[in-house]
This record gives structure tokens, C-alpha cells and sequence, in this order.
């Protein structure tokens, strides 16, 4: 087993992945079932959402106070480095950002507001809402609308409109996202975070993991109150995928097979899991027929998955000032993303490196010339864009509708992105 | 007594999806955080024990587990089992030697003393055995011998939990700038503490909102939420030192002091208008919020999974949160029973009251700001013997101790409510 190649290896396990769902979802889709009895998208509240959808994208950019640009700001946030490579979708295509600007205007705004309703201690609110200013990409809660849109249309058809519960789930989504990010500027002692200082700088570190407690407890009654079994079971899978997830990445693997193997199951678990969940969560609470919601999950693991590569990517390519956050940070926490894992194909000498975590003086620094000197960027990004094209191919089996292309196109920024 | 009016009463929860049933909205309107009416009366004393004249604490918690199957505490095969605790199990050996408070915690999770409130899982199964369940409830979800539900034992079992990732948060270690240069221990070793703290917490707290979510009932995990975040917002109540080791507020002058806003819904967090400064009060809202508010939510859900109705959901909370406030008064009077101990909570109760008698005290307590281990703990320990905080704390005690027995009395008889009775003439025993 030894002799097979990290990237063979990794071929595989992606094949075998993919086939598992692309071929049984392409089954499945032949015996599509009936629409499920129970209150629909449609008929429940068919009618406001209407007029909503109606006044849709002009009416947000005209008459509605927009604070200080949110909206535009998240597009230019995910702007895309190589706009050749963006397919030609025809004239109706539009950045999902500015196409869910209604549903997404205010969601941090209600956020906060939710986090203080539910305490009396102002310093607790103070950091329980400290990474909720608006500054993050947001990208969470947009996947989750985007898809809670384009399920209620592919069931609903086209006067379909977004549940209340779904656009909870996207808050919902946003907040376990931060209180991981909050308890791992802690385990990590990470300085900046989004451009500012991170937490664990400016609090004491109890106060830190409490306030961590306080948004996820506070998320958590969001999700009881949705009163929905099967969505809370949903989601409590997410924070026990992070916590596992987290464990995983204590530990490393002593051969390449079954440390890409590891790899790959951490990375789902850290980061397409939330992803992956919350949007198969919007599908439930559409009522949405089993095949569909398992559609929305492999969407979502497919994107989450080629989201946290190019991120380990970008950790080794972008500027510290891009990203808001040192680079090559993963390698001085000791850890081996794909791009180093591909590179000891090339490089053995990386692997007494990566056993050591690289703890030695120099390491950090050879490691990252030798990942530059390898093909393991490029393989990384190889990878990447194979689970955003089966997101892609996934997204187009649902429906068409401007949601649906959205989802198609939310593949490419995530590809693209440069932060 | 204040509680008759304690059924009825609405809680607004304000939702824009869902309606609250009435069943989820019963109502605290727990004589602690508002203790206005302490009475003295405690006359009942002793009239409970019916097995046993004066039986002492270790006897009726073992006694208690007997009636209820098995100890409830979590390390229990299936934990030893888990993969992440090994890996815990592996990584804290690495701390042995080092000074991180994890050790200590889980030493303390270990060795079951009176100290620590290990016995919360056992007052839940407790108090489901001896409130019974709907005969609705099909044979299957039973514990037959036990006399508990599944679900319920699974409750207990997440009480545990969320204490115990509680006190493993608690437990990190400030490493700021500002205080790096007082660590005297390697920072590294510290460091990994604390990552591996957090990280047990992390897990714990996953593992019950799974165990809470299978439970497949939204009330319950909305209630049990409620608990996780009243912990939180224990941690930022009042003055803090620089480890967050928690100091009392100046004390209030009479004029000073706001009249407090009840807590009408548990759901609803706990309204801090009135509390800092006035002794009873602060000293009762911070424990609901430590304790109470856990092991009350607890006890009522439990009756909720039973099938009873608001009304002895109600009860069961209010039983459990003055069971935790007597239960905690019992260990602020400890530290005064024995020989003078080198240092001892500042929160404590005792010194509550002797500190709202003699206000110029506070002082001593300023000088605890950076550290509590600059407090002149000799002079605050003479000065609580001085004064009257020791009967004060007792009264109260007592008080806690009266409500919780009215609230059992509600109860049919049984042994599970004897154990529980036991449990708290434990608690009543003078410590001189």
C-alpha cells in the first residue's frame, strides 16, 4: 500500500467518493417521490413572498437603507482573480450576493441582536459579537439562502419564497462558524483574524471560551425553536464534526496513505460539514424530498471541501495583508495541508518534518520552498476544482432558476477567490 | 410562601417562527435571585428523615445511587471506550508535572468528594423516579428496574456533561500579555492545557447537544440550552481578577439599591437589575447562574420527558434550584468549620453578609483586583466570625432547604423521594 501514490491514492479516494453519490443520486433521480404532505414554502406563504421577490434586487439598491454597503461589499469580497474562467451563463446572471442582497441585508445586524437579547453581562455581549460586524464574507449564510431558494423553487416552482426558518438556519450557520473560530483563536493563539486583532488578544481566555459556550448555547435554542427534530439532529452533527474534527488535527498519521485519508476527513469534518448540513437542513425544512436533500448535502460537502483547499492554497500563495491573517500559518501550527502532502511525492525529506510538525528551526521556511519548488499547488488547486465541478454538476440537476445558477456560480467564486 | 404563585404565569418568549406551548413556559419566580422575603421559619427540620436520625452525607448519596441502578457519573465504560478520551487520557499525561488547573479538575471529576457536585446526574434520576412517569409511555422507553425512562437517564447523563464542560472551561489559564510575565510554569506547557481544556470542554458539550438532540424534543433542547448559556453569562457576572476568579461588588447603601425585576422566564436571561451590591441578592443570582439554573432546568426537564404538566415542570425546577443554592450555602459554611483555612471563595456567602454589615471591609477586596491571592484572607476570616454572616448564611441555608422539602412534599412517597429527603437532612447537619 505503501508504494501508491499520495495523489493516486487521493484520485481514488475522490472517485470512490464521488461515484458513491453521483451515481446513486442519478438513480435516485429517476424514481423522483412525490412532494411530502405538510405546510409548503408555497402555500404558506406564497403570497407576501411574492411581492418580495418582485421588488427584489432594485428596490434594495433604491429605496432601502443599505448600511454602509454591505452587500456590495461582500461581492468585491469574493471577487474572482481570473475572470476568463468564469462560463458564460447568459445575460441573466448575476453574483449571488447581489441576488439574495434582501435576504442577506441585516443578517448580521439579527445575529447580534439575538446574541444580546439573550444576555444582561455587556461584556459578554461585547464578544459574543465581536466577529459579527459585517466584515466576514458571509459566505454561510448566503450557500444556505441560496440554496433554501433554489429547493423551494425546484419543489415549489416559481412563487416559491424563502422560509423565516430557512433564513434562521443560514444565522444559525454563520454562528456555530464563529464560535469554532472563536475557540480556535484560543487553542491556536492566533494574533489577527479578518484584518483585527483576534479575541483571545484583547479578552482573557475564559471569558474567550465562555463567550464561545454563550453563541453556540444561544444558536442552539435558535434550532430548538424551529421545532424541528430532524433539522436538529441535522445540525447537532455539525458541532460534534467540528469537536472530531478538531481532535484530528491534534494527532497526524505516520504513512502518506493514511495521512491524505486523515486529511480529507478533517477537512470535511472541520469545514464542509457546517457547509454540507446547513444546507441539507434548508432542504428539510422545505420539505424537500429525501433525494434532494441529500443532493443539497453533496452540494454542500463538494463546495465546503473545495473551499477549505483553496484555502490551505491561498495559505501558501496570498499576501498576509489579503487575507487578513498571517500566511503560512498553517505551517507554523504544525500542520500539513494537501499542498505539503502532495509535495512529499517529490520531497520525502518532508516527511520527518511533517512527523516532527515542523518544530525545528527552518522547517517552516523549507517546507514552503519546497511546496513552492513541487507541483502540489497545482495538484491542490487539480482537486479543488474536481469537487467544485461536482458541486456544479450536482446544483444543475435541481431546477432552473436564478438560484439554481447561482449555486452553479457560487462553484467559481469559491475556485476563484483570492481571500 | 411565595410559592403558590408560582403556577400560571406566562412567559413571553418572543419568536417569530414558532408559538411556545404553554407546557415550555413555566415560570421562575425562585425566591433566590429576589430574596426578598426570607422567612426564619424553618421548623420542619428533621421531620423528613424517616430512616435515618442523622444520616451523614456519603451514606445518602450511595444509598440514593442504589435506588436508581447504577452511579451516573460519565466515566463509564462507554467513555473509557470513546477515542477522543483517549486521547485526552494521552495528552494530559504530557501535563503531569505542570501546574495546569486540568489536572486538577480532572482529579476532581475522578475522586467523588462532597466537594464537587458529582451527584447532579443522580438528583435528576432521583427526582424522575420519585415523580413516576404518564402510563402513556410504551413499555420499551422504560429502565424497569431503575424505575426511570431512558430518555431520562440520557438526561442525566447530559447534566453531567454540560457541568463537567463547564468546570473544564472554567478551569483554563489566562495567558495574555499582561499577565505572561506571572506565569512562572512553561508557557508551552500551559498552553497545551489550556488547547486540550478547551478542546474536553468543546467535546463534552458536542456529545450533549447529540445526546439532546436524539432526545427528539424541542422544548427540552431549547430549556437545556438555556442552562449552557446561564453558565456563560455565571462567568462575567460582577468584578473579576485577573484569572477571572470571581470578587463580590462593593456593597449598596441603602438608598443605593433598585428594587430587582423578577425573572418571569427562565428562558429569558437573568435579569441583573438590583443584584450587584445587595449581599442575598448578588450571592443568590450568581449561584442560580453557576448552579440553580442547571440543576433546576435539569429536574424540570426531566418531568417534561415523564409527560407531567407545567405546573410540576415548575416544581421541578424550583426544587432543584433551591436544592443548589442550600447545597452551596452548606459548602461556603464548610470553609468556616474547621481550622482557618489559608484562603476561601470570596463569594462565599458568609463573607456577603459580613461585608453589606461592614462595608469599609471592601478595602481587603480591592486589593484582590489583579490577583484574589493578595487578599488578606486572615483579616476577612476574623471579620466574618465577628459579625453574624455565618447565621445569616445559615438561615438562609435553611430557608433554601424548607422550599425544596415543600416542593418534594408534592410528590408521592417513595423511596427515591426518601433518598432525596436524606440528601438534604445531610446538607441541614450543623458543621461545628
Amino acid at each position: 500500500m505503501a508504494c501508491l501514490s499520495s495523489s493516486r491514492l487521493c484520485a481514488r479516494v475522490q472517485d470512490k467518493l464521488m461515484c458513491q453519490f453521483g451515481h446513486k443520486l442519478r438513480k435516485q433521480t429517476v424514481f423522483v417521490k412525490l412532494k411530502p404532505p405538510g405546510p409548503s414554502p408555497l402555500r404558506t406563504f406564497g403570497k407576501t413572498c411574492q411581492t418580495v421577490t418582485t421588488c427584489g434586487p432594485t428596490c434594495g439598491a433604491g429605496s432601502l437603507p443599505v448600511p454602509g454597503g454591505l452587500v456590495r461589499r461582500f461581492a468585491s469580497n469574493l471577487q474572482s482573480t481570473s475572470t476568463g474562467s468564469l462560463p458564460d451563463y447568459g445575460t441573466q446572471i448575476i453574483d449571488p450576493y447581489r441576488l439574495l442582497e434582501d435576504d442577506l441585508n441585516g443578517i448580521y445586524e439579527d445575529i447580534r441582536s439575538e446574541l444580546e437579547r439573550n444576555t444582561n453581562q455587556s461584556e459578554l455581549n461585547t464578544i459574543a459579537t465581536y466577529y459579527f460586524d459585517g466584515q466576514g464574507k458571509a459566505l454561510r449564510p448566503m450557500v444556505a439562502i441560496l440554496m433554501a431558494r433554489a429547493v423551494n423553487y425546484h419543489v415549489y416552482g416559481e412563487n416559491s419564497a424563502l422560509l423565516p426558518s430557512q433564513r434562521q438556519v443560514a444565522m444559525i450557520s454563520e454562528m456555530i462558524h464563529s464560535a469554532s473560530l472563536i475557540h480556535d483563536d484560543v487553542i491556536d493563539q492566533s494574533d489577527f483574524r479578518r484584518g483585527k486583532p483576534s479575541v483571545n488578544v484583547l479578552w482573557n481566555h475564559k471569558k474567550v471560551a465562555m463567550a464561545g459556550d454563550f453563541i453556540l448555547a444561544v444558536a442552539s435554542m435558535m434550532i430548538a425553536r424551529l421545532r424541528s427534530d430532524d433539522v436538529t439532529l441535522v445540525l447537532s452533527q455539525v458541532v460534534t464534526d467540528l469537536v472530531q474534527g478538531e481532535f484530528m488535527q491534534l494527532g497526524s498519521k505516520e504513512t502518506e496513505n493514511e495521512r491524505f485519508a486523515h486529511y480529507l476527513t478533517k477537512t470535511y469534518r472541520k469545514t464542509a460539514s457546517l457547509i454540507a448540513n446547513s444546507v441539507k437542513a434548508v432542504a428539510l425544512l422545505s420539505g424537500a424530498d429525501e433525494s434532494t436533500c441529500e443532493l443539497a448535502f453533496q452540494y454542500g460537502r463538494n463546495l465546503g471541501l473545495a473551499f477549505q483547499l483553496v484555502d490551505d492554497l491561498l495559505d501558501f500563495v496570498s499576501s498576509a495583508q489579503a487575507m487578513g491573517k498571517p500566511t503560512a500559518a498553517d505551517l507554523k501550527l504544525g500542520l500539513a495541508t494537501a499542498p505539503v502532502l502532495f509535495a512529499c511525492e517529490k520531497y520525502p525529506e518532508l516527511n520527518p518534518m511533517i512527523m516532527r510538525r515542523f518544530q525545528e528551526s527552518g522547517d517552516v521556511e523549507k517546507a514552503f520552498e519546497l511546496v513552492h519548488k513541487s507541483r502540489g499547488l497545482e495538484q491542490t488547486r487539480f482537486l479543488a476544482r474536481k469537487h467544485g465541478a461536482e458541486a456544479a454538476r450536482l446544483a444543475a440537476d435541481l431546477a432552473d432558476s436564478p438560484y439554481q445558477k447561482g449555486l452553479v456560480l457560487t462553484t467559481d467564486l469559491v475556485l476563484n477567490r483570492i481571500k | 410562601m411565595s410559592f403558590s404563585r408560582l403556577c400560571h404565569l406566562r412567559c413571553a418568549v418572543r419568536c417569530d417562527l414558532v408559538k411556545v406551548s404553554s407546557s415550555s413556559a413555566f415560570i421562575a419566580k425562585l425566591g433566590g435571585p429576589c430574596a426578598k422575603e426570607l422567612s426564619t421559619n424553618s421548623t420542619q427540620r428533621g421531620s423528613v428523615a424517616q430512616h435515618h436520625s442523622k444520616p451523614d452525607w456519603n451514606r445518602a448519596v450511595s444509598e440514593a445511587e442504589k435506588i436508581v441502578g447504577y452511579p451516573t457519573s460519565f466515566l463509564s465504560l462507554r467513555w473509557i471506550l470513546s477515542d477522543e478520551i483517549a486521547n485526552v487520557a494521552l495528552h494530559l499525561r504530557k501535563l503531569v508535572g505542570s501546574n495546569h488547573p486540568l489536572l486538577k479538575t480532572a482529579k476532581n471529576l475522578i475522586y467523588n468528594g462532597k466537594n464537587n457536585m458529582q451527584a447532579w446526574g443522580l438528583i435528576v434520576l432521583l427526582v424522575s423516579k420519585a415523580a413516576g412517569h404518564s402510563p402513556k409511555i410504551p413499555d420499551m422507553e422504560q429502565d424497569k428496574a431503575a424505575g426511570v425512562l431512558h430518555s431520562q437517564r440520557a438526561l442525566a447523563e447530559v447534566t453531567e456533561m454540560i457541568r463537567t464542560s463547564h468546570l473544564v472551561h472554567k478551569g483554563l489559564v489566562n495567558m495574555n500579555a499582561r499577565q505572561r510575565a506571572s506565569i512562572t510554569e512553561e508557557p508551552d506547557d500551559m498552553m497545551f492545557g489550556n488547547k486540550i481544556a478547551l478542546l474536553s470542554g468543546d467535546y463534552l458539550l458536542a456529545n450533549s447537544c447529540s445526546e439532546l438532540a436524539n432526545l427528539r424534543n424541542q422544548e427540552l433542547v431549547e430549556l437545556m440550552s438555556s442552562a449552557v448559556r446561564d453558565l456563560a453569562e455565571a462567568e462575567f457576572m460582577g468584578e473579576r481578577d485577573d484569572q477571572n476568579n470571581p470578587l463580590p461588588s462593593r456593597p449598596l447603601s441603602k438608598e443605593e439599591r433598585e428594587e430587582p425585576t423578577e425573572w418571569d422566564c427562565i428562558l429569558e436571561p437573568l435579569p441583573m437589575r438590583g443584584v450587584l451590591g445587595t449581599a442575598a441578592r448578588e450571592w443568590a443570582a450568581r449561584h442560580v447562574l453557576a448552579a440553580g439554573a442547571l440543576l433546576g432546568k435539569s429536574c424540570s426537564a426531566a418531568l417534561k420527558l415523564a409527560g407531567h404538566d407545567a405546573h410540576m415542570q415548575t416544581q421541578g425546577y424550583l426544587f432543584g434550584c433551591h436544592l443548589a443554592l442550600a447545597w452551596q450555602a452548606y459548602l461556603d459554611l464548610e470553609a468556616f468549620s474547621g481550622p482557618e483555612p489559608s484562603s476561601f471563595s470570596l463569594v462565599g456567602a458568609p463573607l456577603a453578609f459580613t461585608l453589606d454589615a461592614r462595608p469599609h471591609l471592601y478595602s481587603y477586596i480591592e486589593a484582590g483586583r489583579a490577583s484574589v491571592h493578595h487578599v488578606d484572607y486572615h483579616a476577612l476570616y476574623k471579620a466574618v466570625l465577628e459579625g453574624d454572616g455565618l447565621e445569616q448564611t445559615k438561615r438562609v441555608q435553611h430557608e433554601h432547604i424548607a422550599r425544596a422539602r415543600a416542593q418534594l412534599r408534592s410528590l408521592p412517597p417513595g423511596d427515591a423521594r426518601t433518598a432525596l429527603a436524606n440528601i438534604l437532612v445531610a446538607m441541614h447537619q450543623d458543621h461545628y
